[in-house]
């Protein structure tokens, strides 16, 4: 496993020759050994059509790659780290939410749209996802910064789990997610309880919540 | 590491014989003990006591003995304050991470505005690295970072904003690394700034035996005042340098064109 939590805001990752690690870029705290850091200008995997791809979807954060041989240590701005393993299954993050994640993974945009229509749309902006969001599949690690700790909520078929949107970080495995909302009158009025929207997901996977609702 | 012994326990109650000594009370507060003892503190970071404790500020006449043992730089001392007398004291910064570090005959270098507070046994000196302060010999003090300390040993390079500070002598060094504007795409882009900088190009390399403490952000405390720098060549920092040393401004990267003045020698 190439990352190590060392404390609840830093992790230590393992960079062997033949293997690469994207990061976020400036959020490097030391390192030991040969290490490289390149700024990404693609900012992030694939060629220059998933690079527009990013840009158009919003999706673009400065990420730098990581190669050589050492051992690196990353954290960012006092966030929580959580790390992430992921074996086969496909994690959804906001992009600017990655401290690093390993070169293994597959890294992609996804249209919010196509989960759910409008709906999926409106969920997006109201968890401030907006209408895209960055997948990573494959095999292997991925560190996931959030505000406050952050803590895995298992869903499976029988429990949805209902999150509040800004509370969400990350979720990976066959998960529908769907806006539901308990909007009323009072709401109208402006006497809500301030909870009118939560986010249900179900089916089978893990969200990661944090313990804060505050973004990034 | 809750204060919370268990859920729905509610919060731990501490009286003055349950105060830990010397310790810490939770990660972002620190109990000192005093017992007709002195520490030395940073202007407002007591947050309670108990007992009978005086503070103040350094500059009394009773306390010029102890400036002159323990402040081997009295420009800065007005910053500092006195606490005496018996009983506990509560120390904190701004929910930052608090920590203590004890010293046996030992030397540490700290980033001034880590420094919380500290028994006048140590020697406080400005380093030579501006910003940073000194402390020799034995005794305890207490650092502020944002989020834990983490110890390394060298050889290690360090990203500027993550040093906390350095002990015995590792030998602190800048390090550059920008082989990726080599070539001529690295040229390119460091001339047009296309593709932007990895923001990882510059760091402290530090070497030799020792240990290097890290923060776990790159979130920095407030620079202190560590008082003004003798005006003597030779001094870095401080006052004129001799000849040709003084290069003002940032670092050059190499393919970035040149002053004009630097092309002709001048």
């Amino acid at each position: 496993m190439p990352f190590r939590e060392i404390n609840s805001k830093m992790v230590e990752a393992t960079v062997a020759p033949g293997t690469r690690l994207f990061s976020q870029r400036g959020a490097m705290l030391a390192y030991r050994g040969e290490v490289s850091f390149t700024p990404n200008l693609q900012g992030g995997q694939g060629g220059i059509m998933s690079m527009i791809g990013r840009r158009v979807a919003n999706e673009d954060t400065p990420l730098m790659t990581v190669e050589g041989s050492g051992t690196v240590l990353f954290g960012h701005g006092g966030h929580h780290v959580q790390v992430i393993n992921l074996s086969g299954d496909t994690l959804y993050v906001e992009a600017d939410r990655l401290l690093a994640f390993e070169g293994t993974l597959r890294q992609g945009t996804m249209f919010l749209g196509s989960q759910g229509g409008v709906m999926g749309m409106v969920r997006g902006q109201v968890t401030g996802q907006g209408l895209f969001t960055t997948t990573l599949q494959g095999h292997g690690a991925v560190a996931v910064m959030a505000h406050g700790g952050v803590f895995e909520v298992p869903i499976t078929p029988q429990r949805p789990v209902h999150v509040d949107p800004q509370a969400y970080v990350a979720h990976h495995g066959d998960v529908r997610n769907k806006l539901s909302t308990a909007l009323g009158w009072r709401d109208m009025v402006g006497r809500g309880s301030g909870e009118a929207f939560q986010l249900e997901l179900s089916g089978n996977g893990a969200v990661y919540v944090q313990a804060s609702e505050e973004k990034l | 590491m809750s204060t919370y012994a268990t859920p729905g326990a509610g919060p731990v109650v501490h009286d003055p014989a349950t105060l830990p000594a010397d310790d810490n009370v939770n990660a972002y507060t620190f109990c000192v003990e005093l017992k007709g003892s002195q520490w030395f503190l940073q202007k407002g970071k007591m947050i309670a006591y108990y007992g009978s404790i005086d503070f103040n500020g350094i500059g009394h006449g009773p306390l010029d003995r102890l400036v002159r043992t323990s402040f081997h730089s009295p420009l800065h001392a007005s910053d500092w304050v006195v606490a005496e007398g018996s009983g506990k004291m509560l120390l904190a910064d701004r929910a930052f991470d608090v920590n203590s570090f004890d010293l046996d005959d030992g030397n540490l270098t700290i980033r001034s505005g880590n420094l919380l507070a500290f028994q006048p046994s140590l020697a406080l000196k400005q380093s030579i690295v501006p910003g940073f302060l000194t402390l020799i010999g034995t005794g305890k003090f207490v650092a502020a970072s944002n989020g834990p300390v983490v110890f390394m040993e060298p050889p290690i390079r360090v990203d500027p904003q993550a040093l906390v500070g350095w002990a015995d002598c590792p030998s602190p060094c800048h390090h550059y690394d920008h082989g990726y504007m080599t070539g001529v795409l690295g040229g390119l882009r460091a001339l047009t700034g296309i593709g932007g900088a990895s923001g990882e190009e510059h760091q402290f390399e530090f070497a030799g035996a020792g240990t290097v403490l890290l923060q776990s952000t790159e979130q920095l405390m407030a620079e202190q005042a560590v008082g003004a720098l003798p005006q003597q060549a030779g001094v870095p920092g401080g006052g004129t340098s001799g000849g040709h040393g003084s290069q003002a401004g940032t670092p050059r990267l190499p393919g970035q064109l040149g002053d004009l003045q630097r092309r002709f020698g001048l």
